[in-house]
């Protein structure tokens, strides 16, 4: 009995006029009001109350350096030293981005990147930065920047002798973000400063900082719930039209319907470029 | 290997739609330029409603509530995109 009251939802049959009930125009418009629904309340409560939700970022100083050092030892290139002042100054612009809230090289108060390496004291001859923000895992983080000629530059460019990096979290333009600010340089006169230099695989990177956050208790990522809701809704149509089409093979139905097979081969479309888009923004 | 008997009468039809899938997704991922990749997806979707119309006109059964199913499948994939949070817009 039960078992029948909710068959039509998903397996064509005379009762559905040969469509699955889950896959007409008004549970289509349904599954849409409903997707648009589940994102708006994420976004309203990542605004409204920054305390519900959080970030989860996976990403660290150390897998960043890792990484970029990496990509340069692919290429052939001297692993980048870290310099924990480096780091500082990238620490420094992160939070000046937070409490000013932009994210662009330059503030709004006319800071430029080299702003920061002179405020900590670093003397360079050639310098450079990268910033990233809203990315889940170094991985993607990496991929982007290798994938932008400019950034690309930065990471492989081999003038640059030493790295600093910054994993900083807080609210950006009233969402919880992570930025993540590489800055590269070469010192003037090396020996004149006073920075600790190791190697790659023994250094002590600092920790993610948080500048506005108010707790230090892990919260969900507004972004992974909302890839949550995404998935969920995107299988479940895509899960509905599977069995409507392998029905309607199975039993040589002809209806007046949409074809299937096109809907699937759109939706598919839609899921690779959604696959191959990259996470966050990087600049 | 089970092949609809929709894509055996008309496997011309379903080979132009593949091919304008294939295309559009090889273009997009190789392109690098944001409005570029807009223009790229807008063409796709364009592209599978006109081959949707043909295919329904060829077919004699083109009718309000085929199109509008097309149109809110569209709309779907195409919501899907603008609101995930790793798309371009």
């Amino acid at each position: 009995m039960f078992k029948k009251n909710w068959i039509h939802y998903f397996i064509p049959q005379e009762k559905n006029n040969h469509r699955a009930t889950l896959l007409k125009p008004f549970f289509l418009l349904f599954f849409l009001v409903l997707y648009l629904l589940s994102q708006s309340i994420i976004k309203s409560l990542t605004i409204a109350n920054p305390g519900i939700l959080g970030y989860s970022s996976e990403i660290t100083a150390q897998k960043v350096l890792d990484q970029t050092n990496n990509e340069r030892i692919k290429l052939g290139l001297e692993p980048l030293t870290y310099n924990s002042v480096l780091s500082e100054s990238a620490k420094e612009k992160a939070e000046d981005m937070f409490v000013n809230n932009y994210w662009a090289h330059n503030s709004p108060q006319g800071k430029t990147p080299w702003t920061f390496f002179n405020t900590v004291g670093y003397k360079y001859s050639t310098a450079g930065e990268n910033l990233a923000k809203d990315f889940y895992d170094t991985d993607s983080l990496v991929k982007a920047w290798m994938n932008s000629p400019t950034h690309k530059e930065n990471i492989i460019n081999n003038k640059y002798k030493e790295i600093g990096i910054a994993v900083v979290n807080g609210t950006l333009g009233d969402i919880k973000t992570t930025l993540v600010v590489q800055h590269f340089g070469t010192p003037l006169i090396a020996t004149a400063q006073e920075i600790i230099s190791q190697k790659s695989d023994d250094i002590a990177v600092p920790a993610t900082v948080d500048v506005l956050a108010e707790s230090d208790e892990k919260l969900i990522s507004p972004l992974t719930l909302s890839k949550i809701f995404s998935s969920i809704i995107f299988i479940a149509l895509m899960v509905v039209l599977f069995i409507d089409g392998f029905t309607t093979i199975k039993n040589n139905i002809h209806r007046l319907t949409g074809s299937t097979v096109g809907h699937i081969s759109f939706l598919f479309f839609i899921f690779l470029i959604m696959l191959f888009n990259q996470q966050g923004s990087i600049f | 290997m089970i092949i609809p008997k929709e894509i055996k009468q008309k496997p011309v039809e379903y080979i132009i739609l593949l091919l304008i899938f294939i295309f559009g997704f090889f273009l997009y991922i190789f392109i690098n330029n944001s409005q570029a990749k807009i223009l790229i997806l807008s063409g796709v979707v364009l592209s599978y409603l006109v081959w949707s119309l043909y295919h329904h006109q060829k077919r004699g059964d083109l009718h309000t509530s085929i199109i509008i199913e097309y149109l809110l499948i569209i709309l779907f994939g195409l919501v899907f995109l603008l609101f995930d949070p790793f798309a371009i817009f």
